[in-house]
């Protein structure tokens, strides 16, 4: 049991991602955001949470994926990370959060390349659970957005993104 | 002495200018009376001729002044006094009688009584005297002295001359002797000479006044006896002369008032004999309205008449007419005297008595100073007349009535009705001949003669008859030569026609058969349309039934609306409180989520935490799948509410949609019922057409059968019509062309048959008509 992780997984368009619940803070419902001019479309806003200024990221349009409309069933991932020195808080707009499973790490499997033109930067690895796979999401590169930005060429939304993010 | 009474104190005084003329026989025996002397009387006519004069005779007149009268009288003297007459009536009138007998061939016959009126002293002298002769006081006659005187007086003038002479020839005598001694000779002789011949003279005088007077008596006589060609001599210059002049003047003037009076009488005898004798019928009346005068004619009118006027006139004698009094004729007298002394102007009747038909002609009879004298009435008794009239009148119906051996019989006819009944017979005969010629030839041309002609004379329109009933009988045997030739084409077509008709006939009874079936399918029609009327009636109460439930339905449909709409809103509270579940279960979830991060942040210590949490979260999993499910189903329900409401109200609009349409449906049902009476009403309209259609097809194959049954007939007709025209005998050509012919076209060749007569313009033209028609025998019908 030593190797057991314990994952929050989550629901996007059908598809079950998950994170290391080490690096969730929160689960809360979505509330309503303060939107911050120039942001790029997936940076909704951010949420004053308990003090702390927690920017708000639609991961649907993050990973380029339709849109859905907001509801009260709309939840946000409070996520955390030590990055750089810098505790990173973010939150994510999901579909909805599933369970919280805990998974063998030895069976946490590479990600497949699937070639120059798909980003699989995000995505740490694939776990199953009970017969469905879980895109377990590398949280650090998802909160250190610059570089991946710039690979995928998005420098204006970085140009915003980093002028927010200071 | 009859002694007539009573007697009044009344005078009737006698008219100056009146003279009262009777005349009796020597018996006293009134023959005559003049109209002067009836009237006075009082007495009719009647009454005073056949009677006794001495019935006017009034008591008190002396019987010795009659005694004296009737003396005088039988010694052939006339008689004059003043008389007292009574009248009828007892009153009394003086006249100055004078009466003389009438002697007639030196006998007497009769008296002759002619009064005037007497003056009043006349009158006084002779009261008296009679008063003194009732009273044998005074007598008519001279008595003694005056007896004597008078006899002396009357001695005959022969013994007077005779006395004086004796006495003269005695004093002459005397004389002589006394002178004789102192006369000479010559101077006696002389004396003597002179007595003889103073004698001589007066006997000779006396014998000549005596022979005179005879021959003038003798005249006068002659005179009464109305003998007025008396020799006298006129000759004579002394008084004698001048006597028998005068007496001849007398003569001559009386014999010229004799001729006038003859003449005036024979005047009035003539016209009086000229009445007797007219034709007319006339009858005069005095004033008193008695019958004076009839004429033979009104007498023998009234003889033949007697008898009729008898049954209405019981008393009636035509005889006994004359000098009876027209009162008796009249139911009121009074009337009818009014009506005719008003008469001033010609009055005209018309009578019926007894049957006979009297026409009255009444004019008044005046003198010549315009007195009423009496009244002329002629009769015309038209009975015969009327009679002779319905008998012409009778013959004349016979006439018109075409029996013509009837003729008026003359034997009984005169003047007019004479000439007429002869007219009217001629008329007859002219007419009998006529119609018996025409009679005679006609009754040949029914037996079939037609070769007979009207022959004799005739004039006018007779003669025109003639012309044309001989120009007919040329015409007929003319057309009865075509009409054979006729008939044998109508024998032909005839048998055609007759088959055409059995055809027509055939078709007929199957038209009929057809008719018939139409008949009972019409019938079948009816009940059918009959019973779609019941049937829409049906309909039409189910339609209303219909509509009252699909009334009754909008109203549970709109119950239900309300109610699912109720249920809606529990479904939406339900959904709502669900919603909060879900929700609460979410934010478990949530909840749940965060204890299990904050257990793995805990690590091992928080095992058992992440273990309650885990349990929470699928609490809370299953409390959110609960809540979705119910969602779901809430939802679902709420769908099927929803959808449920919109049925409802779709069922709401398709139940107010049926409620239209069901009445639409009644009224359509409603036109349809009424369609359906309408077309009973038609249909048996129609079936009662069809029956008589039936009927007038079923005549008509009747008719069409007769038809045929007739043609068969006209065939035979034409045949028997071929047979009947030999019955006629016609002129020769002409009858040659009748014998019989069978084929048409030899018909056309035969020789066209001449004329009869030339005049007859028209022959020649249909001759060469029929021989055309003839030769082609399309033209037949034209023909």
């Amino acid at each position: 049991m030593a190797d057991t992780i314990q994952l929050l997984s989550f629901s996007l368009a059908n598809e079950q991602y998950a994170v290391n619940i080490l690096n969730v803070q929160e689960i809360r419902s979505l509330e309503p955001v303060t939107r911050i001019p120039n942001a790029p479309v997936h940076e909704k806003g951010v949420l004053n949470l308990r003090g702390v200024i927690v920017p708000i990221i639609d991961l649907r349009e993050k990973f380029s994926l339709p849109r859905l409309t907001y509801n009260a069933l709309t939840v946000v991932v409070v996520l955390q990370c030590q990055l750089q020195d810098t505790h990173r808080v973010m939150g994510m707009i999901v579909d909805s959060v599933s369970d919280v499973v805990d998974v063998d790490s030895a069976l946490i499997q590479k990600t497949p390349g699937f070639g120059d033109k798909v980003n699989t930067d995000y995505i740490k690895g694939l776990a199953s659970s009970d017969e469905h796979m879980l895109m377990l999401l590398d949280v650090e590169k998802l909160m250190n957005l610059n570089p991946i930005e710039e690979q995928t060429g998005f420098n204006e939304n970085r140009a915003h993104g980093t002028g927010g993010q200071s | 002495m009859r002694v007539n009474m009573p007697v009044t104190d009344h005078e009737i005084i006698m008219q100056p200018d009146d003279i009262l003329v009777t005349r009796t026989n020597l018996k006293g025996v009134i023959t005559y009376a003049n109209d002067a002397f009836v009237t006075i009387s009082g007495f009719t006519r009647e009454e005073l001729v056949g009677n006794n004069h001495n019935i006017v005779r009034h008591p008190d007149m002396p019987s010795a002044a009659y005694e004296d009268m009737w003396q005088c009288l039988k010694a052939g003297r006339p008689w004059t006094a003043p008389v007292k007459n009574r009248t009828k009536s007892g009153d009394f009138y003086w006249v100055e009688a004078n009466v003389t007998p009438v002697i007639k061939n030196g006998k007497v016959v009769e008296y002759l009584s002619v009064r005037y009126a007497p003056s009043r002293e006349q009158i006084a002298s002779a009261e008296t005297l009679y008063q003194k002769l009732n009273a044998q006081q005074a007598s008519l006659r001279p008595v003694g002295v005056a007896k004597w005187l008078k006899s002396i007086r009357e001695i005959s003038l022969t013994a007077k001359t005779t006395m004086a002479l004796i006495l003269f020839w005695l004093a002459l005598a005397y004389l002589i002797y006394l002178s004789l001694p102192v006369l000479s000779w010559p101077v006696l002789s002389g004396l003597i000479l002179a007595g003889v011949v103073a004698s001589a003279l007066q006997f000779h005088n006396v014998s000549l006044v005596q022979g005179t007077l005879s021959k003038s008596i003798d005249i006068c006589h002659r005179l009464a006896d109305e003998k007025f060609r008396n020799i006298i001599d006129l000759n004579r210059n002394d008084r004698m002369g001048d006597f028998l002049r005068a007496q001849y003047s007398m003569q001559v003037k009386l014999n010229s008032d004799m001729a006038y009076t003859r003449e005036i009488a024979s005047h009035a005898m003539r016209i009086k004999q000229a009445l007797d004798n007219v034709q007319s019928n006339v009858m005069v009346a005095d004033q008193n309205l008695n019958i004076i005068y009839m004429n033979k004619s009104v007498q023998e009118t009234f003889n033949n008449a007697q008898d009729d006027i008898r049954t209405q006139l019981k008393d009636f004698d035509a005889s006994q007419l004359l000098g009876s009094n027209i009162d008796q004729f009249h139911k009121n007298p009074q009337h009818q005297r009014t009506l005719l002394a008003k008469l001033n102007d010609t009055f005209t009747s018309a009578l019926v008595i007894g049957g006979r038909h009297m026409n009255l002609t009444v004019n008044p009879v005046l003198d010549e100073n315009q007195n009423r004298i009496g009244t002329v009435v002629e009769w015309l008794d038209r009975t015969q007349e009327v009679k002779i009239e319905k008998e012409i009148q009778s013959i004349v119906d016979n006439v018109k009535a075409g029996i013509l051996d009837q003729r008026v019989d003359l034997t009984d006819k005169e003047g007019f009705f004479l000439n007429l009944s002869e007219s009217i017979n001629e008329l007859s005969e002219v007419v009998e001949n006529v119609i018996t010629t025409i009679a005679t030839v006609m009754s040949g041309v029914a037996e079939g003669d037609l070769t007979g002609a009207v022959e004799g004379s005739f004039h006018g329109l007779y003669e025109d008859c003639q012309m044309d009933i001989n120009n007919s009988l040329e015409k007929l045997t003319e057309v009865f030569n075509q009409v054979r030739e006729a008939s044998d084409f109508i024998r032909n077509t005839a048998q055609e026609i007759a088959s055409g008709n059995n055809n027509l006939s055939q078709r007929v009874e199957t038209q009929a058969a057809s008719l018939e079936q139409t008949a009972s399918s019409m019938e079948q029609l009816t009940s059918t349309v009959k019973a779609n009327a019941d049937n829409a009636q049906q309909a039409n109460d189910i339609a209303h039934t219909t509509q009252k439930l699909a009334v009754k339905g909008g109203s549970v449909v709109e119950s239900a609306v309300e109610a699912m709409s109720e249920i809606n809103q529990s479904s939406n509270k339900i959904a709502d409180i669900i919603g909060v579940i879900d929700e609460i279960a979410f934010q478990t979830n949530l909840l749940a989520l965060n204890a299990s991060v904050e257990a793995a942040r805990a690590g091992e210590h928080g095992r058992g935490f992440s273990v309650v949490a885990t349990e929470v979260r699928n609490l809370a999993q299953r409390s959110a799948v609960a809540a979705k499910e119910s969602k779901e189903l809430i939802q679902s329900s709420v769908q099927k509410v929803r959808s449920g409401t919109s049925y409802v109200n779709e069922t709401g609009a398709a139940l107010t949609e049926i409620v239209a349409s069901v009445k639409k449906v009644n009224d359509i049902i409603a036109e349809i019922a009424a369609a359906s009476t309408e077309q009973a009403q038609g249909i048996t309209q129609v079936n009662q057409a069809v029956a008589q259609m039936d009927e007038i097809t079923q005549q008509n194959a009747a008719l069409a059968e007769q038809a045929s049954a007739a043609s068969v007939s006209m065939s035979e007709q034409a045949v028997t019509m071929a047979n009947l025209l030999r019955f006629f005998k016609m002129k020769e050509d002409a009858a040659a062309q009748l014998e019989p012919r069978p084929p048409l076209k030899n018909v056309s060749n035969q020789p066209t048959p001449s004329p009869a007569k030339p005049k007859v313009s028209s022959t020649p033209k249909v001759a060469t008509s029929s021989s055309q028609a003839m030769d082609d025998g399309e033209e037949w019908e034209e023909f």
